[in-house]
């Protein structure tokens, strides 16, 4: 048992950086569905512009992080605000029409990212004192993913304290549950709605920032970004900060413990892990802490 | 009765006049690949433009222009008009390319292709065409009895095949194989293990990852290091290769289990983004830009000072690719046809290369020099170094 926890100890802790990475590209998607039933094709694409601005605004230094960071946020906001707008005259048509209008935004903004920066994955070094590796119980593990767990656990501690606790987070909980009496209490819903989308995109794009050291950008990326954000909004449950934070942390270490132990099985332990979550609790492991 | 036989008669003979004028046509339309005595050859050069294997393209035609650049513009004495097309990344835009050099341009004989699933899917278009290709990268495992095909770069599990006999013998203890999952992938692990395993080497495991899906390596990198093996053998290349490096680095694997690896992961480009990650790092490959002799003492400071990086074995083999075009036009003289040309491609001899010589064997691959490359750091970054020859293979 001793060896084993030796053997996996690493893996379970990159599980956890894994984890939190995906949460903070998870819980825009799954609030945005949740809340105002757009469903955002073009999430992915988020993180993308992230992890760009990462790549050309980091110079190893701090400061460099920092205004990588600043902007894109800014980025992410004036992107999630544009979303938005454009999703807004589709909102009576279904998720059909919004996929296709997200989906041909991605296709359109991957083109030009790719003539812009190439074809080749970018790796976008960390700051200096970040770089390296620190030894846990014997194993090398790279210092920026230890400090990332700690920026990304503190941003999800952050919103989720902002959604659960305070009362702009009740507002919106109170939009996702019942829109129309919201309305009736003389709130406008779109300023929280576009709210909301332009915060989660942010989140988004601030993750692809930090998270550009791990995850670096090129070509494809905002797919598998998207595809993994998904299957974590699936199987956290849909417009729960809770919930994206629980699918978040399990797809973890589904990507990183579960490959570890069953390597032969990895190409299916993804969706393995959403089916089987389906299978037991169809409304997404929200369900398990939160009675709806 | 007499009447009849005299009907068939003039039917055979009219059905022979229209076979004789049919191949005559036949001759005529394929007038295109015969270029006569005098006038311009042309070549297709088949190379990425767009997708994903852009950055080899762009080695091929450097190399390829090179050549032309230092024959004055001509091969085997005559001008040359090279005809560009863009394989781009799939089996289906390589086709499509490749059907307009051949049936639209009508080239004598084609060069490049950078993907194996391209060649794949024009090896018909070649052979039935009786147009020579002078492939300068692709070349997998399955590709065998062609008559128009040649290559001047390797077969797909040369490189692991290089290496195996070589880490058996020189590391002590268990080693452990890990690819990423697509044919070329498995190729190089079958390549490897062939030679290995019969020069008694023994394997701790070997796994596949997901391809291309895998961008994290922690959990095969933490099962590496547990199996306690004392040598890794990997396959990866293009952006998996950078990511790959860097984590093998990072989760310490670099202090503790010795990195042998198929050429490609350190070829190019992809060095320069690995940096520091990828020293030490021992690979197998038929050329390494530093490689002592005079043929290449010339190619990597011409191509140096051309277009201002080190030559990769993609540049080299397209450049070897031009030669080989070059002195087959000679051999093939004033009868100059796409027929003619392959005869004297089979006929080159050994070729003068910036690799050494080599020469083509009966499956038109090269019979050559491999050798073992380290990364190490140099003034200028890092580089590929050639340590010792691995022998000949091909």
């Amino acid at each position: 048992m001793l060896s084993w926890l030796d053997g996996n100890l690493v893996s379970m802790i990159d599980g956890v950086a894994y984890g939190l990475l995906l949460f903070t590209l998870a819980v825009g998607l799954s609030l945005v569905f949740g809340m105002m039933d757009v469903l955002n094709l073009a999430h992915g694409t988020l993180y993308l512009l992230g992890a760009y601005v990462a790549f050309a605004l980091s110079d190893g230094s701090w400061l460099g992080l920092l205004v990588a960071i600043v902007v894109g946020a800014l980025v992410g906001v004036a992107g999630g605000g544009l979303l938005a707008a454009l999703t807004q005259p589709l909102a009576s048509r279904g998720h059909l029409d919004q996929a296709l209008l997200t989906l041909g935004i991605a296709f359109i903004t991957a083109e030009v990212l790719a003539s812009f920066f190439g074809s080749e994955v970018l790796p976008t070094a960390p700051p200096e004192g970040l770089r390296g590796s620190t030894s846990i119980v014997g194993h090398s593990y790279p210092t920026y993913r230890l400090a990332f767990i700690g920026i990304a656990g503190g941003l999800a501690i952050l919103v989720y304290v902002m959604f659960e606790r305070s009362s702009l987070g009740a507002l919106v909980r109170a939009t996702v549950a019942d829109r129309e009496m919201v309305r009736a209490m003389g709130i406008d819903t779109r300023q929280v709605l576009f709210g909301v989308f332009a915060f989660g995109a942010a989140l988004a794009t601030i993750g692809g920032v930090l998270g550009a050291p791990i995850l670096a950008p090129g070509p494809g990326i905002d797919e598998t970004v998207l595809v993994l954000s998904l299957v974590v909004v699936v199987v956290g449950g849909l417009g729960s900060v809770p919930g994206a934070l629980l699918g978040a942390l399990l797809i973890g270490q589904v990507q990183t413990l579960g490959v570890a132990v069953l390597p032969t099985y990895s190409p299916f332990l993804l969706f393995g892990a959403m089916l089987l979550v389906l299978a037991w609790r169809p409304q997404g492991l929200v369900s398990l802490v939160q009675r709806a | 009765m007499a009447l009849r036989i005299g009907s068939g008669a003039r039917v055979a003979t009219a059905a022979a006049s229209a076979a004789l004028l049919l191949a005559a046509c036949g001759e005529g339309s394929l007038g295109g690949d015969e270029a006569g005595a005098s006038g311009p050859v042309k070549i297709g050069l088949l190379v990425p433009q767009s997708g994903v294997y852009t950055a080899l393209g762009d080695d091929m035609r450097n190399a390829y222009e090179l050549y032309l650049e230092q024959n004055d513009g001509q091969l085997g004495g005559r001008e040359v008009e090279t005809i560009l097309a863009d394989e781009g990344e799939t089996a289906e835009s390589g086709r499509a390319a490749a059907q307009k050099l051949v049936q639209q341009d009508q080239v004598l004989a084609v060069t490049g292709v950078v993907s194996s699933t391209t060649i794949n899917g024009i090896v018909d278009l070649f052979e039935d065409g009786g147009i020579p290709l002078v492939g300068s990268n692709a070349s997998p495992t399955t590709l065998t009895d062609v008559e128009y095909i040649w290559r001047t770069s390797y077969v797909n599990d040369e490189p692991g095949k290089a290496l195996g006999a070589y880490v058996a013998e020189n590391v002590d203890g268990p080693v452990y194989l890990l690819a990423a999952d697509y044919q070329a992938g498995i190729d190089e692990i079958e390549g490897f293990k062939e030679t290995f395993l019969e020069a008694g080497g023994e394997v701790a495991d070997e796994v596949y990852t997901p391809f291309p899906t895998t961008t994290n390596f922690q959990p095969f990198l933490a099962n590496l290091e547990r199996s306690g093996a004392e040598a890794v053998f990997t396959f990866y290349a293009g952006g998996a290769a950078v990511d790959f490096v860097k984590q093998y680095q990072q989760f310490g694997l670099s202090d503790s289990v010795t990195h042998y690896s198929a050429g490609f992961l350190t070829e190019g480009g992809v060095l320069d983004a690995q940096g520091a990650a990828a020293e030490g790092t021992f690979t197998s490959m038929n050329y390494s830009a530093d490689l002592d002799n005079d043929v290449n003492a010339e190619f990597a400071q011409a191509y140096e000072d051309e277009y201002g990086m080190p030559p990769t074995t993609y540049a080299m083999a397209s450049y070897d690719a031009a030669q080989v075009l070059d002195q087959a036009i000679e051999a093939a003289g004033d009868d100059l046809t796409s027929e003619t040309l392959n005869e004297a491609i089979g006929e080159v001899g050994e070729i003068d290369s910036p690799r050494g010589t080599w020469q083509f064997n009966e499956q038109g691959t090269p019979v050559q020099m491999w050798y073992l490359r380290e990364v190490r750091a140099m003034d200028d970054g890092f580089a590929n170094v050639v340590i010792e020859e691995l022998g000949e293979l091909g």
